[in-house]
């Protein structure tokens, strides 16, 4: 480990260590990696990118706010449990995805926006010769390399195979993946809470259920090993880093407890259930797992690129949880019943209370002058519009997170009709500082989401 | 949207015109509507390059005259795409948009319905000539270009345009009046465009106006026709109309039908002060249109017949309606045989 030497002027590296027996844990932003000479300046954390996407389209007579330009007004149904973080969010209307249309493919939708939403191109329709385009998160996390342990994490909420046909002749390659490495190689989301936890600070190694099992019964916390590396660290720093390492140290912490309580409640379920090891029963709980992790990654600059399929796309998982034991596709194929389109709006509203929360605790964590929901900037959306109908315009979009004191928030923009999606995400990688010439269907940059 | 099995659908169309600067583009519209609902064509994109909100306003209500109003599968096929409308260049706010627009029926509301209140209500005109193009069959779209060629040359300057364009689009069919009006997108598109070229000079369509007498007789079964009334908005009755624009539409759907002679292959150019002229050249890019004085008045006769064609509902494609099953009686209940 590294320390600083705030006295002489020297700063502690942001990429610092906490490093013990197989396990390495990365820290969060302190004051002590502010050069000392810089420390009067502004401070901020580097701009992280996330795109979270949930399936089967929103009702958007419930998510599109009535009014444009500041959000002033209660925010629809579906947004409510945004409401305290409604000058965090920009809410973006008319955008399109024409890739995802039949174009001449026929049925399919499902498969086809999914696989279009970050690659921004047509996938090919097939379960065999699967083929679509490098998705954008890609295209920034290969730039962006050499700066962060991980170059992107991928992670989802539920176990799908990758393989077969998913929609009409689409591969389950397209509905269950939002990551795209190359025009033929998806990236996987994890959904094992245990596994990501191990690849964020176990050196990447991740255990099969078996070996996990068997080192369980010799389970101490991740930071018994790095204890003597962060005693050192710790007597270097000031009183609020010295704060805010405790705060994070606890998080992870409390992650680990949170672990081992699903690990526990998996024990007692029928083992006949599709359901890899350690995955909370509970979806809420299950959500809470993995977005604190990703809050930890996030603060820790292990980092700055992420995709979380929610749920895959076209999926007919029930929400007993919310007392609605239907299958999510077909309530949305609803033909305007509505008691269907009730049930629809409530499994919306769920997702969007889960993402509150992580907005949540984004925001309560400091990060330089600002805090990490600041340095972000989170797309929350789906590939459909209208689930019923199939629609690729006017997709349900919104980012959370000002992109690093870039985004105006607490607005609705409303953009022509037909705006490709593509070019919200030429903007964002511009943001990234991985600026490109073209991508999928852009025309150009989106215009006024900048502070200008 | 097609689906296999569906059959290879008529040639789309994608009309881009400065809609507003002459009544002969809201009689081509009218031809272009005509067809469609002859199931020759399908209207596949409107785009302007007027940036006038009222033309938008004006092409929309057009579209919506013949597909809304008729029959909601019709709509459904035919309103797929927004009009796109360009935000450069000089606005023309003619009569012949304003007119039609302006009349209300007794209750305040538009005699002509449209969906455009604002620019936000109308799309980049070239997204949607790239979208159009990209759900259309191999070689089974045209673009008719019927003004200035603004919106063309824009689309064309997307990258990955071209490649479409050459799989796409049989020709594009372009009129010569008002190429002027843009000279470097017309130079651009002239120079660049990567398939065949028809041109329609003015001469080619200068004795086949489009006659006023059609306008008193031929739509008599409409109490309100958003061309008609554009074209009387447009001049005070009786004046005989230009059809630089019908020729272009009607050649570019009914090209194989002899209503019009087509030049050498040659090279188009334009003039720094926006003169075009024709150089026969061997494998050219480009053709012109000529008339054929033994087609006149085969031609007029197709002009009037389907700029007045009533809008013809269209049998829905796909979920046709449910028949109504007469509910059976539930059988009475027999005792098994032992």
């Amino acid at each position: 480990m590294t320390t600083g030497k705030l006295l002489t002027g020297k700063s502690l590296p942001r990429r610092t260590l906490l490093r013990g027996m197989g396990a390495a844990v990365a820290l969060p932003f302190l004051d002590a990696m502010t050069p000392a000479m810089a420390a009067t300046s502004k401070a901020t954390g580097p701009v992280r990118m996330a795109f979270v996407y949930v399936p089967n389209g929103i009702d958007m007579r419930n998510w599109t706010p009535q009014e444009e330009g500041p959000l002033t007004a209660e925010l629809p149904r579906i947004l409510k449990p945004l409401e305290p973080f409604k000058q965090d969010i920009t809410v973006l209307s008319n955008l399109t995805h024409n890739n995802g249309r039949a174009l001449l493919d026929g049925a399919g939708d499902h498969g086809r926006c999914c696989g279009a939403y970050l690659t921004g191109v047509q996938p090919r329709k097939s379960y065999v010769d699967i083929k679509a385009g490098i998705s954008c998160d890609q295209i920034v996390a290969n730039q962006l390399a050499s700066k962060t342990r991980f170059p992107s994490l991928e992670v989802g909420l539920e176990d799908a195979r990758q393989a077969g046909d998913c929609d009409s002749g689409y591969s389950c390659a397209y509905t269950n993946n939002l990551a795209w490495r190359s025009e033929t190689q998806p990236l996987p989301p994890v959904l094992d809470p245990r596994a990501l936890f191990e690849r964020l600070f176990g050196k990447g190694a991740e255990l099969s259920p078996e070996a996990r099992v068997r080192e369980g019964k010799f389970r101490r916390s991740i930071l018994d090993f790095v204890t003597g590396d962060t005693k050192k660290l710790q007597s270097t720093l000031g009183p609020t880093d010295q704060r805010k390492l405790d705060e994070y140290l606890s998080s992870i912490r409390e992650i680990e407890r949170q672990l081992e309580r699903a690990e526990k409640d998996n024990a007692q379920i029928n083992p006949g259930m599709p359901k890899p090891y350690g995955v909370p029963a509970d979806f809420a709980e299950h959500f809470k797992l993995m977005t604190d992790m990703i809050t930890v990654a996030f603060q820790s600059d292990m980092t700055r690129v992420l995709t979380f399929l929610v749920t895959r796309e076209g999926t007919s998982r029930a929400y007993r949880e919310i007392g609605i034991p239907d299958g999510h596709h077909p309530l949305t194929h609803h033909m305007n019943n509505p008691a269907m389109i009730e049930k629809v709006t409530q499994i919306n509203t769920y997702h969007v209370q889960q993402f509150a929360g992580w907005m949540e605790k984004l925001k309560s964590i400091k990060e330089g002058d600002g805090n990490l929901l600041d340095n972000s900037m989170i797309v929350y959306g789906a590939g459909l519009s209208d689930g019923n109908r199939h629609t690729h315009e006017d997709l349900p979009t919104l980012i959370a997170g000002r992109g690093g004191n870039y985004i105006k928030s607490g607005r609705r923009i409303v953009y022509r009709r037909e705006t490709p999606m593509s070019n919200m995400f030429m903007t964002m990688m511009d943001r990234m500082g991985v600026p490109v010439e073209h991508f999928g269907d852009a025309t150009g940059p989106l215009p006024g989401l900048d502070l200008a | 949207m097609q689906f296999p099995g569906a059959g290879k659908p008529p040639v789309g169309v994608i009309f881009d015109a400065d809609t507003g600067a002459g009544i002969d583009q809201a009689l081509a519209l009218a031809l272009l509507y005509g067809l469609d609902g002859k199931n020759e064509c399908r209207v596949a994109a409107l785009t302007s390059s007027n940036p006038a909100l009222e033309s938008a306003q004006y092409m929309d209500a057009v579209g919506r005259f013949y597909a809304g109003a008729v029959s909601a599968a019709f709509a459904a096929v035919g309103r797929q795409l927004p009009v796109a409308l360009a935000t450069e260049g000089p606005a023309i706010k003619s009569p012949m948009l304003l007119g039609p627009l302006s009349l209300k029926k007794p209750d305040g509301t538009l005699v002509h319905f449209h969906n455009v209140q604002r620019m936000l209500d109308t799309a980049e005109p070239r997204a949607v000539i790239r979208n159009a193009l990209t759900a259309q069959f191999d070689e089974n779209a045209v673009i008719v270009c019927a003004g200035r060629a603004t919106n063309i040359a824009a689309a064309l300057a997307l990258p990955g345009f071209k490649p479409w364009a050459a799989q796409k689009v049989r020709q594009l069919v372009m009129t010569e009046h008002g190429l002027a009006t843009d000279i470097p997108a017309a130079r651009a598109v002239l120079a660049t465009w990567p398939g065949p070229v028809v041109i329609v000079p003015d001469a080619a369509s200068a004795s086949t106006p489009y006659p006023a007498a059609s306008i008193e007789k031929d739509f008599a079964w409409s109490t309100a026709h958003p061309v008609v009334d554009a074209y009387r908005a447009y001049k005070p009755m009786p004046y005989d109309a230009p059809s630089w624009s019908l020729a272009a539409v009607l050649y570019a759907v009914r090209a194989k039908e002899g209503y019009f002679k087509l030049s050498e292959p040659g090279t188009a150019s334009l003039s720094a002060d926006g003169k075009l002229t024709f150089a026969a050249t061997a494998n050219g890019p480009h053709r012109q249109l000529l008339a054929d004085a033994s087609q006149q008045a085969r031609v007029l006769e197709a002009y009037t017949t389907l700029v007045s064609a009533k809008p013809v509902p269209r049998a829905p494609r796909f979920r046709p309606p449910a028949q109504k099953v007469e509910e059976k009686k539930a059988e009475p209940v027999r005792p098994a045989t032992p």
